[in-house]
């Protein structure tokens, strides 16, 4: 199950601002295994979604060059040209869900030929037989096969979603990044979603990045956790440790601000907000809102290993599995 | 759920709604022209002016007429009174205003423009439709060549240069789009001096040659006396329209869809036509056909500058000699041209926007 699709090494995207240069994602790597599912969680404004845009080379304006490597499938995609990735990795390789995806349909276009468009664009298929095989992928998402003909305000927002998740997964790609794509729907609907979902992964094998900062739907579908914080990832962990037994003193406070039911525990906000990535600090980044931080926290921790499948960027690990949180 | 769509219905309810527009839109007119009239008339007080330039006309005319001479004064007044009443019948000036402008509005209204009062066609009509008629053309072919070229030049530059957002060719777009602050006729005052005057290459003004040429060298002329205004309204039109447009796209190209059509890995140029031109179809097509009738009225003060015979001289003539009849005239056409171009508008929208289309039909069917 676990011989790797996707394997990320020091990726690095910078903004360019009026302030400065800003660094979104830095130096983060992370490996997804075939049919695997990766969930990145983080608060807003982590770098989550630039880590998305730097997978998916849809990079805004300001963005600086890309650094580190990203091999899919064995293939290394820095060295790719713009028209390569573009032709063969966009959709056949990597798909995306967007975060706003409400409106990540053409309005006057019908959802059919939007699903459609990747197979006659990239596979040079005809009308007739992508239309077909959307129909197929809409019943796998749970849609009717008759809404392709419909425009996407007929639909409700949980079918647009679900419509979006149908395109993402129509031309059969190895890996779906999904960024946030239950944020702005009901929680009735995020259900139905994450187990559309959950049916695609198990049927289809598909691997997922599941980009999120809903600590509680995460947990359904994640068979590995990474953790952001302020551009970098802190914690990265296979799901079962990282929710029973979280590393870092920023995962611990994350967990502790879920509301639990039939819990007496009131659930924790974490003061404080995260570091400006214009001006980072330049030790452990989570240092000024620790509840734990010692003298060692002015220096930049690297990632100890804490368990076969944990690594935590955090000096309180330094020697390997000492303390153990909680 | 929806209910299943079916050509038929389809078709009720566009012609339900095309017959409701097409009532509002005969309203609007309506009050349009009657405004006019009233302006035009200055509430009635143009009678007043009328009045007295047909007594002093009157006068005049039994004065120099040697038939006469003789009369004593008494009778000759009696005379001139007879004669001032008999044209204030035939002109219905004793009718009281209000009465006239609603005869004058149901006239308007079927076409019927009149007949002139101190003006005439080229050819000697005094018909307001063969006056306006004959003037036409010029202003047709002048301002639809200079329109239709800075729209599609506007558009299609706008489009290429909202990919190179902030580049140097952008950046200097803005930098000279403040140049359309000046209107045509500014930039056809030094056009004429410099190309007519100090470079004598192209005619100052009119239309053509004074004996007109024949054939291939009379479009020749009509050519040369046509660049300079266009180069006139280009030039005072032309960096703001694609600065307007740019901006336009950029926005439009922001939207989520064309984002993920990215991420889809579609060619630009697909990207370009199915995501950013297709969705703002409407409005551009909006912007198209409002060009196209603010054709028809000409422009006034850039036809005195180039002395072309077009509508917008015609109407300065009109104002200056209080001619109502074609004042009127002229703007009863303007007014049915734009309200079927709203029309044909309302019809597109329906046709091209699914969301006008299909929610339009929801609530015409409950």
């Amino acid at each position: 199950m676990c011989d790797a699709l996707l394997e990320v090494e020091g990726l690095t995207l910078d903004y360019h601002t009026r302030g400065g240069v800003m660094r979104a994602v830095d130096d983060v790597g992370f490996t997804v295994g075939r049919g695997e599912a990766l969930v990145v969680l983080g608060e807003s404004g982590c770098g989550k979604s630039s880590l998305a845009r730097a997978l998916m080379r849809l990079l805004p304006r300001n963005a600086g060059g890309l650094g580190g490597r990203v091999r899919l499938a064995g293939r290394e995609l820095h060295p790719l040209d713009d028209e390569t990735f573009r032709r063969e990795v966009q959709w056949q390789g990597l798909a995306l869900v967007m975060q706003a995806s409400m409106n990540a349909l053409n309005p006057v276009v019908k959802v059919g030929e939007q699903v459609a468009e990747p197979l006659r664009v990239h596979l040079g298929w005809e009308r007739r037989r992508a239309l077909a095989r959307a129909a197929e992928v809409f019943e796998l998402v749970g849609l009717p096969g008759d809404f392709l003909r419909r425009y996407p305000f007929e639909l409700s927002g949980g079918m647009r979603q679900r419509a979006v998740l149908a395109m993402a997964l129509v031309a059969e790609p190895d890996l779906v990044i999904l960024d946030e794509p239950t944020s702005a729907l009901d929680v009735l609907t995020q259900a139905g979603i994450m187990n559309a979902l959950k049916r695609v992964k198990a049927e289809l094998g598909t691997g997922f990045i599941l980009i999120t900062h809903d600590v509680a739907t995460s947990s359904e579908l994640a068979d590995q956790v990474a953790l952001m914080y302020a551009g970098q990832l802190v914690e990265m962990a296979d799901a079962a440790t990282f929710f029973s037994a979280p590393g870092h003193p920023y995962a611990q406070a994350l967990m502790a601000s879920v509301p639990k039911l039939r819990q007496r525990e009131r659930p924790r906000a974490i003061p404080g907000e995260p570091p400006s990535l214009l001006d980072p600090p330049v030790g452990c980044r989570f240092a000024a809102r620790c509840p734990r931080r010692f003298a060692d926290c002015a220096r930049l921790p690297p990632a100890f290993a804490l368990a076969p499948r944990q690594e935590v960027r955090c000096w309180l690990h330094q020697q390997d599995g000492m303390e153990d949180g909680v | 759920m929806m209910p299943r769509r079916s050509w038929g219905r389809d078709l009720r309810y566009l012609a339900l709604y095309l017959v409701k527009r097409l009532l509002a839109l005969l309203v609007t007119v309506l009050i349009g022209v009657y405004l006019t009239i009233v302006v035009a008339n200055m509430g009635g007080q143009v009678d007043e002016l009328r009045r007295v330039q047909i007594r002093s006309e009157a006068f005049e005319q039994v004065r120099a007429d040697p038939a006469f001479q003789e009369m004593a004064s008494a009778e000759r007044n009696a005379l001139v009174e007879r004669r001032v009443a008999l044209e204030v019948e035939r002109l219905r000036l004793d009718e009281p205003f209000v009465l006239r402008s609603v005869d004058y509005l149901q006239r308007a209204m079927r076409l019927d423009l009149g007949r002139a009062e101190q003006m005439h066609s080229d050819a000697g009509s005094r018909r307001v439709s063969d006056i306006i008629v004959e003037r036409l053309p010029a202003t047709l072919l002048l301002f639809g060549t200079a329109n239709l070229l800075v729209f599609f030049v506007a558009v299609g530059s706008a489009l290429w240069l909202s990919r190179r957002y902030g580049g140097r060719v952008d950046r200097l777009v803005i930098a000279l789009a403040p140049s359309s602050a000046a209107p045509g006729w500014f930039y056809g005052i030094f056009l004429i001096l410099a190309f007519a005057f100090l470079v004598p290459l192209l005619p100052p003004g009119g239309m053509v040659a004074a004996p007109p040429p024949q054939g291939l060298a009379y479009a020749i002329s009509l050519a040369r006396h046509m660049l300079l205004p266009v180069a006139a309204m280009v030039l005072s039109s032309i960096f703001v329209s694609i600065y307007a447009w740019r901006t336009f796209f950029l926005i439009h190209a922001s939207e989520d869809y064309v984002e993920m059509a990215r991420a889809k890995g579609l060619p630009s140029r697909l990207i370009e036509r199915r995501y950013i031109l297709r969705p703002t179809l409407a409005p551009i097509i909006t912007n198209f056909l409002l060009m196209l009738i603010g054709l028809w009225s000409g422009a006034i003060i850039l036809e005195q500058v180039f002395n072309w015979p077009g509508l917008g001289s015609l109407l300065f003539q009109a104002i200056g000699f209080r001619d109502t009849p074609v004042i009127i005239g002229g703007v009863v056409i303007f007014a049915y041209l734009l309200a079927v171009t709203v029309l044909l508008l309302d019809l597109l929208y329906a046709l091209l926007d699914p969301r006008v289309r299909i929610l339009g039909e929801g609530r015409g069917g409950a």
